[in-house]
């Protein structure tokens, strides 16, 4: 069956700011989801509150139906959803396969065998290319290669949807090229579904089956990548009304 | 209990006495709060500061015959030096060059400052010999209706509001100030501005450490005969009780907190007996961080 | 649920485990003098392993884990002084109340962080003390005094079959997925909880077994004493001395409590002959410079330093 993750009317609002005022969207199992917006419109506050790293203010998150948007966020890893930090979060102490395994002995397989736990590490680790780092301690991998970890986590947690805080952000437009030929790898062979925050519209446009644009806590547009991004009211939000009306 | 009164005139020399006494606990609780809000080092060590503050009041009335309150200036002028060598024999090594004080950091703080304080302590023990001393000195009292207060009491708690607030005032006012709250907040942004992060974090500990000092002289009056070297394991806890319960770099926060504890403590001792005074002071801490962890004030 | 499997066992287990064995042959000749100090040795090995299963494993500093063993202390005296228990019974007893209130003090206090959560077990031995002075049904200012026989060998052979099951715990621990499980809640607690580990769960379940064997010495350090006296059984310094024999040995190791018992225990007992108080005065120091030089404790900085001994200490 396919794992269906829909957001309804989700507020949050911290003290008297209003991070999200009603966000209603959708994943589905192997599709990808690009969430895009200007700084501060949300956007990782959405994530967050997925993960269950936030509680909403208002409105629901279900999978297949049910609610999760009360549960703490290693409950909601546990039934499929997963989510990269949007600043790396290596544990530093560990080895970058130690990092990758403590995934797997723990995400939604809760598989409790140490020895076949890392075997899947080391599968996971081929698949993102950080075999050769696997006895590196976190702390010495680089900005990129953390990233790459970033991403090998969630996978080997063995969540069904990724929650994914701009992972191609800061990379060279060659590293662009094969993290995007790297992604797209990934997603044929487990076919994961995504929802993907980027600033990188590149990598955006290329990757999402479809795209969501919020400001200021709201949805504004929704549809195909290509349709989206020539909405008057998305180069609004991203350039000012001057360059909307240019636009137009 | 006695008739009604009675009980109210006990429960109101308790609230002045633990008016009093909370002044001064604040004023050592600030000590505590200037380190751990401008350098982020909780000082385990700090009873053992407050301790040194206390006898060096005591031998300076012993030889000089000064009062407390005089020598409380002498004791802050010493503190900023200590304050300083311990900046920069102790803290910098760990925190020199990081940009945020990592939560590592802070247990290698903590645990560093800690076998200080064992050092400190033992070593006081040793030199001092372990008895109880005190300070002679009386400033008399005043009378007001039925209650008896002691005049040295009130000194030592207008002058720890007054040094609370001038440091409150150098820190707001004052461009050193501005660039030590400008450190305490934002490492590299403090750099931004010219500042040299090093010494920024040396005055402030220094600055910490002065207020501390200078607070173990004041509690010579309000326990003129408490001075002995193990003291610190009964001040520290209650320093660090009072900065949790005003919340952590809130100077006035120290205050308010202070009051409080001064109060529970000496008004439970009047109809709870002390232990459990102290017992509930200390307790008073858990409902704290469990429902206001930003402390009491907002 | 199913168990996991216990991995092959390493040069160090094997280390320890001689060293047990030895003792547990050699001790009925042993002298009465050595044997008291190597009671008082294990004693403190127990401590420090009790200290490690929290402070090593989760980095969470527990500055009031002597409430546990004032209270194991306690559990004990009560049990052998007013139902006169077996005094190995009354150590069961203790290490239950321990576990017990690790149990409840854990739930409450181990959501703070850092600081707060040092700060928040501090205050406990200090109130516990507070409020047993003024609890005639166990001795007041008084304490528990009894009359027990001076039997060292049943102190000594209690003390080890506690050491043992510790430390064995501590590997089955370290090794096994919940082993895993700490380190990243260790390294950042957050970023664990969004790969799913229930980190307050966790938490929850090495700090009991933190209060369990602290509890378990507590009871044996009062049967060595014949008796619980409410000062010393809730004395910060034991709090202080469990906290530098973890961080002198190596936080988190299987070796490093024993190795910082030996180094905090032998001064203790050396000192305490020369002056009341002078042994804290080098063991302060000593504290001091390994937090600071070398954080990651004896065993941490050989294994960082020689390579040869990364396969072979742990």
């Amino acid at each position: 069956m396919t794992m269906v993750l829909s957001v309804a009317e989700v507020r949050k609002d911290f003290g008297g700011v209003h991070a999200l005022r009603g966000v209603s969207l959708s994943v589905a199992e192997g599709r990808i989801v690009g969430l895009i917006g200007p700084n501060g419109s949300g956007k990782t506050t959405l994530l967050n509150v997925i993960a269950g790293v936030e509680k909403p203010t208002a409105g629901t998150v279900t999978l297949d139906g049910r609610r999760i948007d009360r549960l703490p966020a290693h409950r909601v890893v546990e039934l499929g959803i997963a989510k990269t930090h949007q600043i790396p979060k290596p544990f530093l102490g560990l080895t970058t396969r130690d990092n990758v395994g403590v995934a797997v002995l723990y995400g939604s397989r809760q598989d409790r065998d140490v020895a076949r736990a890392f075997d899947e590490a080391n599968w996971v680790l081929r698949l993102v290319g950080l075999e050769r780092h696997a006895e590196t301690l976190a702390a010495n991998l680089t900005v990129q290669d953390r990233k790459r970890l970033e991403l090998a986590r969630v996978i080997a947690t063995g969540s069904r949807i990724l929650l994914l805080d701009e992972v191609f952000a800061g990379l060279s437009p060659d590293e662009l090229r094969e993290a995007m030929g790297l992604f797209t790898r990934l997603q044929k062979e487990i076919g994961f579904g995504a929802l993907v925050v980027e600033h990188v519209m590149r990598a955006v446009l290329t990757l999402s089956d479809r795209v969501i644009v919020i400001d200021e806590g709201r949805k504004i547009a929704e549809g195909p990548p290509q349709q989206v991004v020539r909405q008057p009211a998305v180069i609004e939000a991203y350039l000012g009304r001057e360059a909307a009306r240019a636009a137009t | 209990m006695a008739e009604p009164s009675a009980v109210v005139a006990q429960l109101i020399f308790g609230i002045v006495r633990g008016i009093l006494l909370g002044c001064v606990f604040a004023l050592i609780a600030h000590g505590l709060n200037l380190i751990w809000g401008i350098a982020k080092v909780v000082n385990v060590a700090h009873g053992e500061f407050i301790m040194l503050g206390a006898y060096g009041a005591y031998f300076l009335n012993l030889f000089l015959g000064l009062n407390p309150l005089v020598s409380a200036p002498i004791d802050a002028a010493l503190g900023l030096a200590v304050g300083l060598g311990f900046y920069f024999g102790f803290l910098h090594r760990e925190l020199r060059g990081k940009e945020a004080i990592t939560l590592q950091s802070e247990m290698v703080t903590l645990v560093a400052t800690f076998g200080l304080s064992l050092f400190i302590a033992n070593a006081a023990n040793v030199l001092f010999s372990g008895n109880f001393v005190g300070i002679p000195w009386n400033a008399g009292s005043v009378e007001l209706g039925i209650l008896q207060i002691p005049l040295g009491g009130i000194y030592v708690a207008i002058l720890s509001v007054a040094i609370i607030a001038l440091t409150q005032i150098f820190l707001n006012r004052t461009y050193l100030g501005i660039g030590i709250r400008a450190y305490s907040q934002d490492i590299p942004a403090t750099q931004l501005m010219g500042i040299n992060p090093t010494v920024v974090a040396a005055i402030g500990t220094g600055l910490g450490f002065g207020v501390t000092m200078a607070g173990g002289a004041f509690l010579t009056v309000l326990f003129p005969t408490g001075i002995y070297p193990y003291m610190g394991a009964l001040y520290a806890p209650i320093s660090f009780v009072i900065v949790v319960l005003g919340g952590p770099g809130k100077m006035w926060g120290s205050l308010v907190g202070g009051i409080t504890l001064g109060i529970i403590i000496d008004v439970g001792q009047i109809f709870l007996g002390p232990s459990i005074a102290y017992a509930v002071a200390f307790l008073t801490l858990i409902p704290v961080l469990l429902f206001r962890p930003e402390g009491i004030l907002r | 649920m199913k168990l996991p499997a216990i991995p092959k066992l390493g040069p160090t287990v094997w280390g320890i485990a001689a060293f047990l064995v030895v003792g547990a042959v050699a001790a009925p000749w042993i002298p009465i003098y050595p044997l008291t100090i190597l009671i008082g040795l294990l004693v403190f090995a127990a401590l420090a392993y009790s200290m490690n299963f929290i402070t090593g494993l989760t980095g969470y500093v527990s500055f009031g884990q002597v409430v546990f063993m004032g209270t194991g202390a306690y559990a004990w005296g009560y049990v052998v002084g007013t139902f006169r228990w077996h005094p190995i019974g009354g150590v069961l007893v203790g290490a239950a109340v321990g576990a017990l209130l690790a149990l409840g003090l854990g739930a409450v206090t181990l959501r703070f962080r850092g600081v707060y959560f040092a700060i928040a077990t501090l205050v406990m031995p200090l109130a516990a003390v507070d409020i047993i002075l003024v609890t005639p049904a166990l001795g007041g200012g008084q304490g528990i005094i009894l009359n027990l026989g001076f039997e060292p060998l049943s102190w000594f052979y209690t003390i080890w079959v506690i050491l043992a099951i510790e430390i064995g715990l501590t590997y089955w621990v370290t090794h096994g997925r919940i082993g895993y499980g700490l380190r990243a809640i260790k390294g950042d607690e957050d970023a664990a909880k969004t790969l799913g580990i229930d980190a307050a769960r966790l938490k929850l379940f090495v700090f009991c077994f933190s209060g369990l064997f602290t509890g378990a010495a507590g009871a044996v350090n009062a049967w060595t004493l014949s008796g619980v006296f409410p000062n010393d059984a809730f004395a910060l310094l034991f709090s202080l001395q469990m906290l530098a024999m973890v961080v002198i040995g190596g936080m988190g190791t299987l070796l490093g409590p024993l190795l910082g018992a030996v180094v905090v225990y032998i001064p203790h007992t050396y000192f305490l002959t020369v002056v009341v108080g002078a042994e804290f005065i080098v063991i302060g120091i000593l504290i001091a410079i390994i937090a600071l030089v070398i954080p990651e404790g004896i065993v941490g900085a050989l294994r960082r330093h020689i390579p040869a001994l990364r396969r072979i200490l742990e």
